[in-house]
């Protein structure tokens, strides 16, 4: 056989898979994205059979609502709280269960894990119930302490009820990052703590200087993945627990463009919510990276 | 290396075809559909039409495809099934299709857009709104028709209605088929024990509210987070018994006039609430529970009143506690010897502009729109139909029965159902749970409502 013929093969082979994929991709990524930048275009309720062309005026107004800018904020803030939430706590316990082992670390692992294997929405009934006011554990558990019953209404701040939303958000995250971290952590090889046993350096040394140097790429991507799951999944959260109420105090972008497009009748509107989105995740993503780049260090 | 690139183009261009191949295809889906000859479930439209001012000539023969799109709720679907059956019974030669289910607002909603949707519509549920229909020009005008319809027993249709239909622009698009009432609910059993007094207008709800309080129990609970039905049930009732009892308030609200909602009665009304508040009457846990967990304490005692609908009984009929009795009045916040303000929530019908067989549709209002039907659906829903008509022999639940009799007696205001521009409705609600947590006030409420009817009415 020739080299040109294998080369052809090779081609071919590649394409083969290439191609199913791609198209896949196009059909069900592209393809939706250029529709809802399409719709963003139009002034539709979402049943009529006609739809009004009103150029970038859907993203004019949509710049006009305060709540869009609210539901931005209240975005960002939840990545922030997730981020710095999710990622102390799940490498906390990831080197906890790995560098100081004891006993029950498998038992722990699998317990960190579950709040993972639950569905968003389980979770948010149960956080829900948590924070009930008449009847929530919350309450229940604080009026041990106190003379009278605890009556504080955790969903119902006229401000900052959005801060509420993050500890479940959080717990719901902690499981799947702590593994990606423990699968980091076992990776380094165990001559590098040895050394720095012999040399004298602590634990919070060994930390510092081998383990988070060395585990950082991992870092990364649980930092990119914890911001763009947050700003495209926020919504299901936010809807299970508060619909972005009270008074849109907890509107996040994704359950504006949910009320706006189903509950409201325009969709247009909803579709510029989605494409704004989609704008912020990219840059977020890119600044992010541009941000965290410079500080990986190779396994050598 | 080039040959790659080479491949690699090819691909992307022919991939780049496929793509708009398959949007076109899309279009042209579309404009199939939107052809009578193009879908598989139209035909031919009846042969025979029917007399078009509806003048109930039964004598007119009903052929073709007819098909019914029915939201299966809070009322079940017994009152459709059997109806339709009688329909079909009667009309042997119609080819009648059930488009029903709690989802099928969202199911059939494609083909609404389409160009294609059913001949016959029942409005209710999530996902539908009859307003936004007639904005959208998805519903047959039936102006005229509904003039001089009348039903299959030869009684004139509009004789029949409990409540007239929602006006839009003077014209009539929907009509309503379940009367239903928003209003104030307690236990009479519960105040019976406590020696409390069942209220009749606001002073006593006001003064009951206060002894309540100082039982320990918790006068008041509401859903905050769906305020619609604290609006309903309090601050609408409200707003029209301000308003010397002239419900025309909140119909020029939901036709989006400005200084309807700058009129006192909107600001009394609203002090109301205030009023409630300010006594620590409600619940602080209401602005953050969803309408169960309301409806579930109110059932448990911690609290004295809910504002709900008629449907609360059914809906919680699982978790009713043994010897719960309901007392129920639609409206707390008239004067002492004013009139009952009942603020009706409804659910309506209407037929499809694009549908392929209007004349078996509105056949099918005739059919349904008459008095054997009003015990029937009373019976098989549990909730008052807006069809006149005595149901106190029927097996309908106690509560029904008396909301009926509420609804018909002359010293109460009937209000009837009035949807507004959603955005409006939105606007309201927060701003009412935002009065009802103190962030704001009336004259806040009022500004703020205004100024997102001015952009929607733009």
């Amino acid at each position: 056989m020739s080299t040109g013929t294998v080369k052809r093969h090779r081609n071919v082979f590649i394409i083969s898979f290439i191609v199913p994929t791609f198209l896949f991709f196009c059909v069900f990524t592209i393809y939706p994205v250029l529709q809802a930048l399409y719709y963003s275009l139009f002034d539709w309720s979402g049943m009529s059979e006609t739809k009004d062309f009103v150029g970038l005026g859907n993203f004019t107004e949509m710049f006009n609502d305060p709540i869009v800018w609210r539901a931005i904020g209240n975005d960002y803030f939840l990545v922030a709280g997730k981020v710095i939430g999710i990622m102390i706590i799940a490498t906390f316990f990831a080197v906890a269960l790995t560098r100081f082992k004891f006993r029950m670390a498998g038992f722990f692992r699998s317990i960190f894990f579950i709040p993972n294997v639950i569905s968003v929405v389980v979770i948010g009934v149960l956080w829900n119930f948590i924070y009930n006011p008449q009847i929530g554990f919350l309450n229940g558990f604080l009026s041990l302490f106190t003379e009278s019953k605890v009556d504080i209404t955790w969903l119902g701040f006229p401000q900052h009820t959005i801060w509420m939303l993050l500890p479940p958000s959080i717990w719901a995250g902690i499981g799947f990052y702590m593994i990606l971290m423990i699968a980091a952590i076992q990776n380094i090889p165990a001559s590098y703590y040895e050394a720095a046993n012999i040399e004298g350096a602590g634990q919070w040394t060994q930390f510092r200087r081998i383990t988070v140097p060395l585990i950082w790429e991992q870092m990364k991507v649980s930092i990119l993945n914890i911001m763009m799951t947050t700003l495209n999944g926020s919504f299901v959260i936010v809807w299970i627990m508060t619909e972005g109420g009270p008074d849109n105090t907890t509107q996040v972008m994704g359950s504006y463009l949910y009320q706006m497009a189903f509950r409201q009748y325009h969709f247009g509107f909803g579709a510029a919510i989605g494409v704004l989105i989609l704008a912020l995740s990219l840059i977020t993503t890119v600044v992010l990276q541009r941000l965290m780049r410079h500080e990986s260090v190779e396994l050598s | 290396m080039r040959f790659n690139k080479k491949i690699t183009a090819l691909t992307m261009a022919l991939l780049l075809v496929i793509l708009t191949l398959a949007a076109c295809g899309g279009g042209s889906n579309k404009e199939a559909s939107n052809s009578p000859s193009g879908s598989a479930q139209s035909s031919a439209p009846a042969s025979q039409p029917a007399s078009p001012s509806g003048s109930g000539d039964t004598a007119t023969k009903l052929t073709g495809d007819f098909e019914i799109q029915y939201f299966v709720g809070g009322f079940g679907d017994k009152w459709w099934k059997k109806v339709i059956a009688d329909f079909q019974a009667a009309n042997p030669d119609l080819k009648i299709k059930q488009s029903a289910g709690p989802k099928i607002n969202d199911q059939n909603k494609p083909r609404w857009i389409g160009g294609n949707p059913p001949d016959f519509v029942y409005i209710d549920g999530a996902g539908i709104n009859d307003r936004q229909m007639v904005e959208d020009d998805l519903l047959e005008d039936l102006t005229d028709w509904i003039k001089t319809a009348k039903n299959i027993d030869g009684e004139l249709i509009t004789d029949l209605l409990a409540q007239p239909p929602q006006q839009y622009d003077g014209k009539t698009f929907n009509i309503p088929l379940v009367l239903n009432s928003w209003g104030v609910f307690w236990d009479k059993k519960l105040f019976a024990d406590k020696g409390w007094t069942e209220p009749t207008d606001f002073n006593s709800f006001m003064e009951v509210s206060e002894k309540i309080k100082a039982d320990g129990v918790t006068p008041f609970i509401h859903t905050g987070k769906y305020p619609y039905y604290i609006n309903g049930a309090i601050l609408f009732p409200a707003i029209v018994a301000a308003n010397n009892n002239d419900y025309s308030i909140l119909q020029d609200m939901a036709a989006n006039k400005v200084e309807a909602f700058e009129k006192p009665a909107v600001l009394t009304a609203l002090n109301k609430i205030v009023q409630m508040r300010d006594k620590g009457f409600i619940d602080k846990a209401s602005i953050q529970i969803n309408h169960t967990d309301s409806q579930m304490l109110f059932l448990q005692h911690k609290d004295a009143f809910i504002p709900n609908g008629l449907w609360l009984p059914n809906e919680m009929s699982k978790d009713i506690p043994e010897g719960f009795d309901f007392g129920f009045i639609p409206s707390i916040t008239h004067d002492a010897g004013g009139k009952v303000v009942a603020n009706t929530s409804t659910a309506t019908v209407a037929v499809a502009k694009k549908g392929k067989n209007k004349e078996a549709a509105k056949a099918f209002l005739q059919f349904i729109f008459s008095k054997a039907q009003a015990s029937q659906w009373a019976e098989l829903s549990g909730a008052p139909s807006n069809i006149k008509g005595d149901i106190s022999s029927s097996n309908a639940p106690n509560f029904v029965k008396d909301a009926a009799k509420y609804l018909t007696d002359a010293n109460t205001v009937v209000v009837p159902t009035i949807t507004y521009n959603a955005d409006v409705d939105k606007a309201m609600m927060d701003a009412t749970d935002a009065l009802t947590i103190k962030t704001i006030t009336p004259e806040e409420w009022v500004k703020r409502v205004t100024d997102v009817v001015k952009k929607a009415s733009k």
